[in-house]
């Protein structure tokens, strides 16, 4: 269990988290690289067939920020 | 935009200003700069950060925050430092201490080396004067600046620095003299490619250095290593090759050297000029010290007596002891303080067992057989201070002693020797036996003679040899060039230099001593003895460098940039001044937050706990120095309670000259409080010390009830003192209750909530425009022109006109825009340029053909991705045609490449992988269009800022995640559609719709302009409810201003007023609305392509506090009325009394009206001035005369004005018996009830506005609880709905005062013109689409869009009646009727299903 790593995929609102990960880059600020960003116009975009979709396609999480 | 600007001046007069600008660089080119921050990596000039108040740490190169505009980073720079101006040679003495501290000895060398090519030497032997200059001085003892430049030599082999030197040229030169001087010529002709031989006398090079410093202080190995270094270079020593007669000038010339440089130094020892002195025994001591140098040997006998108290003395004496004498004594005729030899040396000398014998002159040498046997001395006293400013030895008459000695060793002082060249032909000779040069070229009498050197200045400091050698190579080239030997050479000098100042606070450090090779050890040999520093231990020292330039000029950012956006050209930029035409000048300086530093009852410079609400704001931010984590300083511990003191530096003449209130501490202290629970948890104490809690703005009130609710404790207190707890963490703080009663709590915090003020420079600007400021340095302006300067065409905004907040500031300055516009409407668009259109290129149903690029952003992506390998992977995704690498993506070549590439490889797709859409993806898109292609067939993939700048210690899984973006964001792009912007006509009339005192502003404004308004009233009169106003805050009368802007909209040519109007139909949207105004029923449809919504409030009819039972309870309106009818009753009132917040701040009502506090204070002052003998008392909760209101509130006091406070749940009480009215309160500090007859009862009703449901349905914006419309943003967008094409202002968004009303109004108008300016709206291509097959008319999207763009359809349509469709002008493009549509019927273009699904399935391997 400790070599568990989970592959996480996080839904950004471009005008708020996405925009602050772009911050957490140019802070130099590190975090785990098992994240894959997927940016959205907005979370009112998010349709829980992404969520699904992601999960089907073997993500251990979904995050949605907005 | 022009950064890093001041104004100096302003001529001319509204409309036609010529403004002079003092702009200092930036020295980083900001169209270069990619902000990759490499420059910071490398700079070693650590300043506290001032966006973080100091928590943190920055570099001189830098940005000051994340988000800054521009987005370039600039270098701080002040004058160079006084160690730099205090060397001979101008060595960049901070840039190779800074190197030295980063353990950079190499960088630090070749810093050195610019200037000085003998660093191993000079850090040894080299007297310091830099180091007097030291500003360190002033905190402790100066940086060991000399020791730390040894180190640099020590640690890193001098011969080992690449020195660049120009191609070698044929003509050659000759140098007379090996030591500093000629060193430094040659050496530095190298550099400029020209060969010299040195012509040496002696058999060993290097001069004084060789001959007259002995090998303790400066091994023979250094000096020849160094020395080496230059014959490297190419040049020629001849040793044993003196000048004279044989081989003179003349000779030089005929052997066809093309100049000579005299350098031979002052090697003649000055004899002493007493009886005795031919004795045997008695020698010089250059003499002395040249052949114990030479050969490693002297003779000394056992007593040996040295006169002087020079360096050469001590060295002498030094060697003495070192070869064997038994007692060596130096004869010094001054006395220890006014010894020339350097405190280190007479010391060590002491410690090897010399004697110094003070204030004791030679007369005579005594001798037996012609030897030496004594020393007949006589003893000196010290007079007055004589020319070289110590004081003068007088000897004591009949003070006569001997002393017995064997030997005599004279070193008191050296000149030339001159017996070589006194018969060239030109050189001539100062008196004092040096040869005489033009001071700036060193250019003798002769020409193609140049001298310098001991030879030119007489025995002086080695540096300043090897910097007249240098200066002499610069005249040499310029010579044979042909060249002016003086251009640019004037030495400059800068009076009143600016240094970044100490630190008030800055912590003592001892001066670092380097370890030496004990006494024991130091008989019989010349051993070095100082041992030079251990690494740590110098650049521990290295450190406590001040960088009194800021930036040390080291270069390392030049070297690291590699978009050359940071060179030796923009580092030297130079301050420039420039001038501007413009037609208006906006003021926006902003304040500066008030520092309590100097008031000691604060204890906030002495106690690391107790912080400003500046320092507060950074500690809870997410982007703050503890990334939000909230800490006390002290220990870094979880604070469990927190203390915020409101009031610091606002409302008081006690401490400060601050009496206005600052008007936005109380709500930030209130945020503040609540997000710091929220960081730290519920369990955190916070209490808030105040005096009135003024939460005056719009919600402010509900989120004070909130806050309240949430647990943070507000105190209505006077904080007596805060104290240090001894042995803890924790203050003190003692203060006194509203009732008097004293109490002591102690915490772990406390935030001194700081007050607003002007800046001196902004106040010293202001007196320079020559603009008239408040009593609290704010600038002035009017009630009725809020944004108006009191001169004509210089107007303000933000707190500079008055302590605000944010959305007051966002106001006015768009309504300053609006005032600064109106004056140049005529001007409007005769600037603008129009761009070459490209015709775009047919690429539907052509197969995807995708290129991808991937960008290295110099070592910003390429240092920890492997770059070549995601493009390599890239070319193996399907679609994709084409892969390149760029080094920088963004620069305009590769933009120019790009562009090509796409047309050349037929591309119709595009992939950049580099940076950020956020940033980057306008420039690529533009791209696009100039090579043909739509600009939406466009992806980024984020490898930088979500990649490799997060990932930096595991560049494999950085490298998989950038292939992962890249193949997610090809299988996208593969979907993407050109897409289409339509362009829309809009109409440029304005509808404003209410006609007070905003909806007039706002009319004026838009018709000065030259856009056509209409204005609809519904009153049969403009000027709504300011009619019923007497006077404002400041005094200015409301009557005769409101019938003057009346008379100004009435006459206005453009502006059409519709009187007893209403709005009965609207439809349409931005740019083309049709309206329907009915006036006496009688229906105009109008229209236009904004409108701005006006339609203001009224004053509550109050239904409590027995209003209506005694014609003298009146609102406050009523009482204004009085005022302006002049009532003759009033002169009667014996006792007013006035009663606050009636229907505000009540369950019902939780709002705060705003205005009625200063408006019952402006009318019981009023009251005061008519009858000053009446007794007025003010019933209030809390007084909220914000900014400069407070004034009022200070004036009431003095006048006599009682204020008496009550609470909500104890409210006073009002009964009307038998004629009389009898007002009931509890005193708040008696805490007992009082009883007041009054005979005028003034009720501060609230202020309602006039809702209206019907309205906010025509143009679908919102309305709040309480009934004001909703804003489009709390503070960035205060005057404009979320709805685009309508505005609002005025009290329909708030209760607000005349010239807020005003200044909104401008804003509304400001905002509008915004879109009228543009004539045209283009829609964004990602907007949503509706699929009317698909369309099940269910109505969701129509509900849920923020923006009102989805519709039905109209039900006669021909086509899909009744369907939903979505106005794409309207669309934000959220996609959230595309979330939330059941049938699936819409699409949102660029971000369509299919696209993200595409982007999810190709996550492949990556989950």
């Amino acid at each position: 269990m400790s070599e568990f790593e989970p592959k996480i995929v996080s839904f950004l609102c471009n005008w708020c988290s996405y925009g602050a990960a772009d911050l957490a880059g140019v802070g130099r600020m590190e975090y785990p690289p098992n994240i894959r960003v997927i940016r959205i116009p907005c979370t009112g975009r998010m349709s829980p067939k992404f969520i699904l979709a992601a999960f089907r396609e073997g993500a251990d999480g979904v995050w949605v920020s907005g | 935009m022009i950064t890093n600007a001041e104004v100096l001046d302003v001529e001319g007069e509204e409309g036609n200003f010529k403004v002079s600008i003092r702009k200092t660089p930036r020295y980083i080119d900001p169209a270069a700069c990619t902000s990759c921050s490499d420059c910071v990596e490398v700079c070693p000039v650590s300043l506290p950060n001032e966006y973080d108040h100091g928590l943190s740490e920055r570099k001189a190169t830098y940005k000051k925050y994340a988000q800054a505009i521009p987005g370039a980073f600039a270098i701080q720079k002040a004058d160079k430092a006084p160690c730099r101006l205090a060397c001979p040679a101008g060595l960049n003495v901070q840039g190779y201490v800074q190197m030295v501290g980063q353990g950079k000895y190499k960088e630090a060398l070749k810093i050195i080396m610019e200037d000085l090519p003998l660093p191993g030497v000079l850090g040894r032997i080299c007297p310091h004067g830099c180091e007097d200059a030291c500003r360190r001085c002033e905190v402790d003892s100066p940086v060991a600046i000399r020791d730390l430049k040894r180190l640099a030599a020590d640690r890193f082999d001098p011969r080992e620095v690449e020195i660049e030197c120009q191609p070698t040229r044929d003509e050659k030169v000759a140098i007379v003299g090996s030591g500093p001087a000629g060193l430094s010529a040659a050496y530095h002709l190298a550099r400029k490619g020209i060969r010299s031989t040195i012509f040496e006398a002696l058999p060993a090079a290097g001069g004084m250095l060789r001959v007259g410093i002995p090998a303790h202080r400066l091994p023979r190995e250094v000096l020849d290593q160094e020395i080496e270094l230059i014959t490297n270079l190419g040049v020629e020593i001849r040793l044993n090759t003196p000048i004279g007669d044989e081989l003179g000038v003349d000779e030089l010339f005929d052997q066809g050297y093309k100049a000579v440089y005299l350098a031979i130094g002052a090697h003649k020892g000055l004899s002493l000029g007493i009886p005795g002195e031919k004795a045997q025994g008695v020698r010089q001591g250059v003499d002395f010290l040249r052949e114990a140098n030479l050969t490693g040997k002297a003779e000394v006998r056992r007593r040996v007596a040295i006169i002087g108290g020079g360096n050469v003395a001590i060295d002498v004496a030094r060697s003495a002891v070192r070869l064997g004498a038994e007692e060596v004594t130096i004869v010094y005729r001054r006395s220890r303080a006014e010894m020339p030899a350097w405190e280190e040396e007479v010391q060590a000398a002491e410690d090897e067992g010399v004697k110094i014998n003070f204030l004791a002159a030679p007369q005579e040498v005594l001798t037996q057989d012609g030897k030496v046997v004594g020393l007949r001395l006589v003893q000196m006293k010290l007079s007055e201070v004589d020319s070289s400013g110590r004081r003068r030895p007088i000897p004591i008459p009949g003070s006569e002693y001997d002393m017995e000695i064997d030997q005599l060793i004279a070193a008191i002082g050296q000149r030339p020797d001159l017996s070589s060249l006194e018969n060239v032909m030109g050189i001539e000779f100062s008196r004092w036996g040096t040869t005489e040069v033009d001071p700036i070229t060193y250019a003798t009498g002769r020409e193609g003679v140049f001298a310098g050197g001991d030879l030119q200045t007489g025995p002086w400091v080695a540096i300043g040899a090897v910097a007249a050698g240098r200066e002499a190579a610069e005249s040499i080239v310029r010579y044979m060039d042909g060249r002016d030997m003086t251009e640019g050479r004037e030495p400059i000098v800068n009076e009143n230099p600016t240094y970044r100042p100490i630190p008030p606070h800055q912590a003592k450090a001892d001066r670092a001593k380097m370890p030496e090779l004990a006494v024991e050890k130091r008989q019989g040999n010349f051993e070095e003895v100082e041992l030079g520093f251990a690494e740590a231990e110098g650049q521990a020292e290295a450190h406590r460098c001040l960088n009194c330039g800021y930036c040390c000029e080291c270069y390392q950012c030049v070297e690291a940039c590699k978009p050359h956006a940071v060179t030796l050209e923009t580092h030297a930029q130079q301050t420039e001044i420039i001038e501007l035409q413009t037609g208006s000048i906006i003021l926006a300086p902003g304040f500066e937050p008030f520092d309590p530093t100097p008031f000691d009852s604060y204890i906030y410079a002495k106690h690391p706990n107790v912080i400003s609400s500046m320092d507060m704001e950074r500690l809870l931010s997410a982007s703050g120095p503890t990334g939000g984590h909230l800490i006390r300083m002290s220990d870094h511990a979880e604070p469990k309670k927190i203390a915020w003191f409101q009031c610091v530096g606002s409302r008081d003449l006690n401490r400060c000259d601050n009496s206005y209130c600052s008007s936005v501490c109380c709500m930030y202290a209130i945020k503040e409080a609540v997000i710091a629970k929220e960081h730290a948890g519920d369990d955190l104490d916070c209490a808030i010390f105040f005096m009135d809690m003024r939460t005056h703005g719009k919600d402010f009130e509900r989120f004070y009830n909130k806050a309240q609710d949430s647990g943070v404790r507000f105190v209505r207190s006077r904080v007596h003192s805060v104290d240090p707890i001894e042995d803890s963490e924790e203050v003190s703080v003692r203060y006194v209750r509203e009732d008097g009663q004293i109490e002591t709590e102690t915490f772990d915090m406390v935030v001194l909530s700081v007050g607003i003020q002007i800046h001196p420079e902004v106040a010293a600007l202001a007196e320079r425009l020559g603009i008239e400021m408040t009593e609290g340095h704010f600038a002035k302006s009017g009630s009725f022109q809020p944004v108006m300067t009191s001169r004509p065409g210089i107007y303000v905004c933000g707190a500079f006109q008055g302590p605000k907040d944010i959305p007051q500031s966002v106001v006015d300055a768009s309504a300053a825009a609006a005032a600064a516009g109106e004056l140049l409407a005529e001007a409007r668009d005769t600037l603008t340029r129009s761009k070459e259109v490209v015709p775009e290129v047919n690429v539907i149903n052509e197969r995807p053909r995708v290129g991808v690029f991937v960008c290295h952003c110099g070592i910003n992506i390429a240092g920890v991705v492997d770059v070549q390998a995601v493009a390599d992977y890239a070319a193996t995704l399907p679609y994709v045609e084409y892969v390149n690498t760029n080094l920088y993506s963004c620069s305009q070549d590769t933009q120019d490449s790009l562009t090509e590439i796409i047309r050349e490889k037929n591309l119709n797709r595009v992939v950049v992988a580099a940076c950020t859409p956020k940033t980057h993806e306008p420039l690529f898109q533009e791209t696009l269009i100039n090579a043909g292609l739509n600009k939406y067939l466009f992806e980024m993939a984020n490898i930088r800022n979500q990649d490799s700048w997060v990932h930096k210690n595991n560049p494999e899984m950085a490298t998989a995640k950038a292939k992962d973006l890249v193949r997610m964001a090809t299988a996208k792009v593969a979907l993407h559609q050109p897409l289409g912007e339509a362009e829309l006509d809009v109409n440029p009339a304005a509808l404003v719709i209410g006609g007070g005192i905003a909806g007039m502003s706002a009319a004026r404004s838009l018709a000065r302009q030259g856009y056509p308004v209409h204005l609809v009233e519904r009153e049969d009169n403009l000027g709504g409810q300011a009619h019923a106003i007497y006077r404002t805050a400041t005094g200015e009368m409301v009557g005769e201003n409101l019938a003057k802007l009346i008379q100004e909209v009435e006459s206005q040519e453009n502006i059409t007023v519709y009187r007893n109007a209403e709005l009965t139909k609207v439809e349409g949207f931005v740019g083309n609305f049709q309206s329907t105004v009915s006036v006496d029923e009688t229906e105009t449809v109008i229209d236009h392509g904004v409108a701005v919504v006006a339609t203001g409030g009224r004053a509550l009819q109050p239904e409590e506090y027995a209003y209506g039972e005694d014609p003298r309870i009146l609102t406050s309106l009523e009482l204004d009325r009085k005022f302006i009818e002049d009532d003759p009753s009033l002169a009667d009132v014996k006792t007013a009394v006035f009663i606050q917040c009636v229907g505000s701040r009540e369950p019902q009502r939780p709002y705060c009206s705003r205005v009625c506090c200063t408006h019952s204070i402006e009318n019981a002052l009023e009251l005061k001035r008519r009858n000053p003998d009446s007794q007025v008392f003010i019933l209030y909760r809390d007084i909220r005369t914000y900014g400069e209101r407070e004034y009022l509130y200070k004036e009431a006091r003095e006048k006599g004005v009682v204020f008496i406070r009550f609470s909500l749940d104890d409210k006073p009480e009002v009964s009307v018996q038998n004629g009389q009215i009898s007002v009931t309160v509890t005193d708040h500090v008696l805490g007992r009830p009082v009883e007041i007859g009054a005979d005028l009862l003034t009720l501060a009703s609230a202020v309602v506005p006039n809702a209206s449901e019907k309205l906010a349905q025509f143009f679908k914006v919102p309305v709040n609880e309480d009934g004001f419309y909703v804003e489009k943003h709390a503070k960035l967008g205060p005057s404009e709905f979320a709805t685009d094409g309508v505005f609002l202002c005025g009290i329909a968004h708030y209760p607000k005062p005349i010239d807020e009303s005003i200044a909104q109004g401008q804003a509304a108008a400001s905002r509008a013109l915004t879109l009228l300016a543009r004539e045209k709206i283009y829609t964004s291509g990602h907007v949503a689409e509706v699929q009317p097959a698909m369309c099940s008319q269910c109505g969701v999207c129509v509900s849920v869009c923020p923006y009102s763009a989805p519709s039905f359809r109209s039900l006669e349509e021909r086509f899909w009646p009744g369907k939903a469709e979505v106005n794409p002008v309207l669309c934000k493009g959220c996609g959230l009727c595309v979330a939330s549509c059941r049938s699936g019927a819409i699409r949102l273009k660029g971000f369509d299903n299919d696209q993200i699904f595409a982007q999810i399935f190709s996550l492949d391997e990556a989950v």
